[in-house]
């Protein structure tokens, strides 16, 4: 068991200063957040109107209905009249099925428009996931990101069902309030005021700390997030390594975050109905005292009747602030949500800043002194090589050598820091992405399944070819054999934990994937590391058709499978050391003929 | 949900003093209107100022002590629902650690992620809005009603007319909230998955130009759920307005017949208005229903699916903790070992039989999908024969304790499988509290220590999920020092050397030669079997070959023919 006062204060005085100093900057990025949220709502603006306009009926008819009430005991049975008292209840009837019809209509339509928006809200965050440079996603955890998508927006989507009904209905109820209020006795209504300002003070007192807390306890359930996503897919390691025990305890930190700040959070805001409680009860009691003051003095037109009729307004006049005071609570929280929505959504996006435009690629790919690196340490060094259209060029070198790098840069995930890389004589940066990557077909080092049928993934790779075209890939792959004796054949659906195929076969898969997709240009990087090399060699005939006539780059550790390649280009710490065929290489019996002769 | 709420039960004195001070706060409320009343009585209206004072005074010292309360109220329910959501992640937490294998792979990551944070989220709010206004409504309009019986039985009883009626109706709204808020957790998991995966694929798919498609993909699976969200929201909608129509209605009833009373001279006027207070009162509370039941329709819901994961049958495993234990080379044998996953129709392995003496190397080759890695995984005990029995050292793998036997076990699976944070700490994962220069030995080893030295960082370098920013041959050999920094008694390398160049691979087995270790290599290079004591050949979950190189290569042919396809050229 949690020990109560066990918890740390997880707002310094200094953060709270922060705030005060930041004040002005912060309120404007409060403002733009939420205007944010607004257009979306906006986008819906008819529908808005009729909530708009059942909340203003629903909220007459709810002042009518007490009305009628006070009407039906003065004059009907207090005077014990019988016509038209069965009127009377019909009408009450009628009014009290508008009020719960327009209740109904209007929370119906608003889910409608939270809902929407959210929808709204989350598809633009997909959709602009998709565009973010892959040097985003290098330093993220996958399940921070999904957090994101999940429950940060969940927290928006609570506030924005009730908020904005909520709201607007506080403010009418408010603004005829304090019209009567102000009808029965401007003085009076004055003394009432008094607590307007002492309100202000606790709602930012309270608010300045929530506000903080909130956006907290969001990153902690993002963190976690990303820690439970991380573990989860490694579990067969954690096992492995027995380190379930270790799991547990960075488990526990990170969970005792998470409960620090919601503790603080849900704490905090838990005051805000108590304190505008008291407040009313403080303002009946100005009201009584300095009232009563007034009506035996007999000053400023004050009777016993206004206070007692006073003091029942003031009381209603403190509800919908006090709703107000929760609502804006609520979307304190919202933006917390936002905020890290927004946060992503400002990333900026893949340049493309092309202005050439072309139909088809030859496949022409020449490196002019690229140099490249992922953090300071470059990782290509002045790097030069020119590969002719459908030539097959393979790179060989150890691990850490530059080749799958040299294959990012071709694709464009990440942009070089200097030099040029020319597709067809044309820079590359002057191409647009999707031009470049339309005419590239991809097997990656670590080949990815989707959650889907067998036929699905292999589809992939061109989403019009017709299940023909995927089974002779597959054929061609080596993979036929294999997925007709899975349990449904193509229709197989994967997934990820699966154990039906192995290593081996998600990359005959991916192979099959590529052999679909018809590219100008092949990149292969260790697409066949996992294949026996029998199998491998099965699949040869079928790659090498497949790279005729096309400009091919291949990465691969069994020199077998690139004797074909038209040039084989050695590298060593990112720099080129010895290129040609493979007989130009094992003539000059340098670095080639070395790794050659190594395994003999 | 009795099994999720069972994880609130330690925080019974905090719950007990919420609630204790939230019906202190409430009585302050009940007694409030009789104040006022006599404010304005005896205070007001006889202009006696010096009792408006004293009862103002009073009034305001009860305010203070409902703020005081609501305050303490407001800690010590946050305190019951955080504590009790952190109870609940642990225990689910747990849950999923302790999952064998088996039982792991029935719900997928995704899942798994919604149900540890969303929803226990919903279920914790529930616990701290019970404990701030559960009592509450129902108080409310309980004390009413015995407030309106107690003024006029007669007139009261048709306040109880909807009752009933009322009361079917809160159930079945409840039970389709549950059914329905269910739904949308599921929905939600769906989005939580597509997002994984285009995370972990987003080489692939831009790779593919698969931008749109994937976000089309996303926006139906966001479609349904914003579909079922509405769906359910809005049937939530209908519990306020239909309950206050059926309060109206009564209230009517009320009026009607107190009219009738009234003009019989039955009863005052003055007790028909009060009757009218209190029935207006039942009806403000009843509006606090709605809420609450949204509230436990979800929290039932999401108490469902959590309950799911902690009532799961299937084989559940000790909390293993990390030791080292090393005692040298252990000795290995399968005795007719057969394997099929559960939910196929197929073994994977069949009647398999081999023996590996201690400190001896085994290389095992295979056509893809033959089913190498099936038979490694039995040796942690990932998964558990069909058929026959594994031994270690002699000892059936079943009669050790699960984490000794993993503890002896140097495991480098064919995916890298690093984790986010520093070299050092993925390391350490080989050992707990390894030293520094425990790292460095291991490092060395597994040939990679010259790689780790040229990064900026050293050993405190940032490796990213999955190690995102290594090459895939550093990746290998990080994962390989990570198993050989234990000691393994047994060290087993499901094709893990595929990225290496030779040169690196050669000196790395020379590295090996030392180790006090027996070893169970996976490889497709000719040139690595070698270096075994015996090579096996498998082939569709069968043995179809046992013996060293040179033995295979006059007998077998399917050796032979392995060997050819490498003989042009070799391997780099």
């Amino acid at each position: 068991m949690r020990k109560p006062f066990g918890y740390e204060p997880i707002i310094q005085k200094e953060d709270l200063s922060k705030v005060q100093r930041k004040k002005v900057q912060k309120a404007s990025n409060w403002q733009s957040v939420l205007l944010r949220i607004w257009r979306l709502i906006d986008q819906q603006r008819g529908l808005l109107i009729t909530v708009m306009t059942l909340v203003l009926i629903s909220s007459a008819l709810a002042l009518i209905g007490p009305l009628m009430i006070g009407n039906m005991i003065d004059h009907f049975i207090i005077p014990k009249k019988v016509d038209g008292l069965s009127m009377q209840i019909g009408l009450l009837l009628l009014v009290y099925a508008g009020f719960s019809l327009s209740t109904y209509f209007q929370n119906y339509w608003m889910v409608g428009i939270a809902q929407q928006t959210v929808y709204r809200l989350r598809t633009q965050l997909f959709g602009h996931l998709q565009k973010l440079p892959i040097r985003f996603f290098d330093k993220r955890q996958h399940g921070e990101l999904m957090s994101r998508v999940t429950n940060d927006i969940e927290n928006v989507s609570q506030t924005l069902n009730s908020s904005l009904i909520q709201v607007f209905s506080s403010v009418l109820t408010l603004v005829g309030t304090v019209s009567i209020m102000l009808y029965l006795s401007p003085l009076l209504t004055l003394l009432t005021m008094i607590i307007v300002p002492l309100m202000f003070i606790a709602m930012r007192w309270i608010t300045r700390r929530t506000g903080i807390l909130f956006k907290e306890q969001q990153r902690a359930i993002g963190e976690l997030n990303g820690m439970i996503e991380e573990t989860v897919s490694g579990q067969r390691v954690v096992k492995a390594f027995s380190q379930e025990q270790n799991v547990m305890e960075e488990f526990a930190k990170k969970s005792e975050r998470l409960r620090t700040a919601g503790f603080w959070a849900q704490t905090y805001s838990g005051f805000i109905p108590k304190v505008m409680n008291t407040l009313n009860n403080m303002s009946f009691a100005i009201v009584a005292g300095v009232g009563g003051l007034l009506a035996v003095t007999g000053y400023g037109g004050v009777t016993v009747g206004t206070i007692v009729i006073f003091s029942e307004y003031a009381r209603q006049f403190t509800r919908p602030l006090n709703d107000l005071a929760n609502q804006f609570n609520t979307v304190l929280s919202a933006i917390a949500g936002a905020e890290r929505v927004f946060a992503i959504m400002d990333e900026p996006v893949e340049k493309d800043e092309a202005t050439k435009r072309i139909e088809t690629l030859h496949g022409d790919v020449e490196f002019r002194n690229v140099s490249f690196g992922y953090e300071e340490e470059a990782i290509i060094k002045n790097l030069s090589f020119h590969v002719k259209s459908g030539e097959t060029a393979a790179f060989v070198g150890a691990t850490g050598a530059g080749k799958t790098t040299i294959m990012q840069l071709l694709s464009r995930f990440y942009e070089i820091d200097s030099g040029q890389i020319l597709l067809d004589g044309i820079p590359i940066n002057e191409l647009p992405r999707h031009t470049v990557r339309s005419q590239m077909a991809f097997v990656l080092q670590d080949p990815f399944l989707f959650e889907a049928t067998v036929r699905e993934n292999i589809r992939y790779g061109r989403l019009d070819a017709t299940n023909e075209e995927v089974e002779e890939a597959a054929k061609k792959a080596n993979a036929h054999s294999f997925i007709c004796k899975l349990s449904n054949g193509y229709d197989t659906v994967l997934t990820a934990g699966g154990e039906e195929i192995s290593q081996g076969q998600k990359q005959l898969l991916s192979i099959a994937r590529a052999l679909v997709a018809d590219p100008t240009l092949l990149l292969l990087d260790e697409a066949t590391s996992s294949i026996d090399t029998v199998t491998e060699l099965a699949i040869q005939e079928a790659l090498e058709r497949l790279m005729e006539g096309r400009t091919s780059f291949v990465i691969a550790h069994r020199l077998n499978t690139i004797r074909q390649a038209d040039k084989i280009f050695v590298l060593a710490d990112g720099e080129l050391l010895e290129s040609g065929s493979h007989e130009e290489l094992l003539k000059r019996k340098g670095v080639f003929y070395g790794m050659l002769n190594n395994e003999e | 949900m009795k099994t999720v709420f069972r994880y609130a039960l330690p925080y019974k004195w905090p719950m007990f003093i919420a609630i204790l001070l939230m019906l202190l706060e409430l009585s302050v409320e009940l007694i409030q209107p009789l104040l006022i009343g006599r404010i304005i009585d005896e205070g007001i209206m006889k202009e006696d100022l010096n009792t408006v004072v004293i009862w103002g005074s009073v009034m305001m010292a009860l305010a203070f002590v409902a703020l005081f309360s609501g305050v303490i109220n407001s800690y010590f329910a946050a305190h019951a629902a955080q504590s009790f959501g952190y109870d609940l992640r642990q225990a689910l937490f747990q849950r999923v650690q302790t999952f064998s294998l088996a039982a792991f792979l029935r719900f997928p990551t995704s899942s798994l992620i919604t149900r540890l944070t969303s929803d226990v989220t919903l279920a914790q709010n529930a616990l701290f809005m019970g404990l701030r206004i559960m009592a509450r409504a129902p108080l409310m309009v309980l004390g009413s009603l015995i407030m309106a019986f107690v003024v006029s039985p007669k007139l009261a009883v048709f306040l109880l007319i909807g009752a009933p009626f009322l009361a079917v109706f809160l159930v079945v709204m409840a039970r389709k909230g549950v059914r329905l808020f269910g739904l949308v957790q599921r929905r939600l998991d769906g989005v939580n998955q597509l997002v994984q995966e285009n995370l972990q694929a987003v080489r692939l798919i831009k790779a593919y130009l698969r931008g749109v498609f994937e976000t089309d993909r996303f926006s139906t699976a966001a479609r349904a759920l914003k579909k079922d969200s509405v769906h359910a929201m809005r049937l939530m909608e209908l519990i306020l307005p239909v309950l206050l129509f059926i309060m109206n209605v009564s209230f009517m009833v009320v009026l009607w017949f107190g009219a009738d009373e009234v003009r019989n001279s039955n009863m005052p006027v003055g007790d028909i208005v009060a009757i009218v207070n209190y029935t207006m009162r039942m009806t403000s509370a009843f509006s606090m229903f709605s809420f609450l039941i949204v509230i436990f329709s979800r929290a039932k819901a999401s108490s469902d699916r959590m309950e799911e994961l902690l009532v799961a049958d299937g084989d559940l495993e000790k909390l293993a903790i990390a030791d080292n234990l090393h005692q040298g080379a252990v000795s290995v044998r399968f005795e007719h070992v057969s394997f099929r996953y559960a939910g196929t129709t197929e073994d994977v392995l069949r009647d398999v039989s081999f023996e590996v003496p201690a400190g001896e190397k085994l290389v095992i080759m295979g056509a893809t999908g033959s089913g190498k890695s099936t038979m490694l995984q039995l040796l942690p005990r990932m998964f558990t024969a069909t058929e026959g029995t594994v031994w270690v050292n002699g000892k059936n793998i079943a009669d050790w304790p699960l984490d000794t036997l993993r503890n002896l076990i140097g495991y480098v699976p064919q995916q890298s499988m690093l984790f986010t944070g520093s070299i050092a700490n993925n390391l350490s994962w080989g050992k707990p509290n390894a030293t520094a220069n425990e790292m460095e030995e291991a490092a060395k080893k597994a040939q990679i220590h010259s790689s780790i030295m040229d990064f900026t960082g050293g050993y405190e370098t940032r490796v990213g999920q999955r190690g995102v920013n290594l090459s895939g041959g550093q990746k290998q050999r990080l994962s390989i020092a990570r198993a050989l920094i234990r000691k393994p008694s047994l060290l087993i390398l499901d094709d893990s050397t595929s990225a290496l160049d030779v040169k690196t691979e050669s000196s790395l087995w020379d590295a090996l030669q030392e180790e006090d270790t027996t070893m169970l290599i996976v490889t497709q290079k000719i040139q690595t079997a070698q270096i075994a004591d015996a090579i096996l050949l498998l082939s569709d979950g069968k043995i179809v070959g046992y013996g060293t190189h040179e033995e295979l290569l006059q007998t077998s042919s399917f050796y032979r023919e392995i060997a050819e396809s490498q003989q042009n050229g070799g391997v780099a």
